[in-house]
């Protein structure tokens, strides 16, 4: 997961925005929203039989 | 006082012809539009992360789809995947000529990572489709 979100943020991250900084932290911040998604539906999906 | 001109920033655009061009050469192989326009980190991060996901989906045994591979139903259910995988180009290409991860034997769908490799080799097509569209957009100078 932590490598699928990584490789989806970086290609996110140099499509979008203007100036690197802007990109590194839209990338930043895929990458987190990948990984923060993912682990709460793991664990919600966990608890549904 | 003197006035000073600053030149705009960025390559100039490419004709038209040469811009789908350069689309095509970055669809047919992940990173090379961005390598045409001398883009070299792009190319590097963008067609690398397309070529990673790629052959991580193949290592980890992912399943990719034609219209062949129809499992019993219609084989218009694997047009949206197929899509999907056909992103990736010349190395999709490449394992449809040679008959590599298109198999639907009953030892791989086992295997742990299967879902996951699927999972890797659509989103290589994906993201190799966004990086035409970077490469097209800057070839026609749509984006510095």
């Amino acid at each position: 997961m932590m490598l699928f979100a990584a490789l989806a943020a970086i290609v996110f991250g140099a499509v979008a925005k203007d100036t690197t900084s802007e990109r590194w932290l839209y990338g930043l911040k895929v990458f987190a929203e990948f990984m923060i998604i993912g682990l709460v539906l793991g664990w919600l999906l966990y608890f549904i039989p | 006082m003197v006035k000073v001109e600053r030149a705009v920033s960025g390559p100039a655009a490419q004709p038209a012809g040469v811009a789908w061009l350069i689309a095509i050469g970055a669809w047919f192989v992940p990173g090379v539009g961005h390598l045409w326009l001398k883009r070299w980190g792009r190319a590097l991060l963008m067609g690398g992360a397309v070529w990673a996901s790629f052959l991580v989906g193949l290592a980890m045994g992912g399943h990719m789809f034609s219209l062949s591979t129809g499992q019993g139903s219609s084989p218009l259910l694997q047009i949206p995947p197929m899509i999907a995988n056909m992103g990736s180009g010349l190395p999709y290409l490449f394992c449809l000529l040679f008959g590599i991860g298109f198999s639907d034997n009953p030892e791989q769908a086992a295997r742990a990572t299967y879902e996951y490799g699927n999972t890797f080799l659509l989103i290589a097509g994906l993201l190799n489709y966004l990086t035409v569209l970077d490469a097209f957009d800057i070839a026609v100078g749509r984006k510095p």
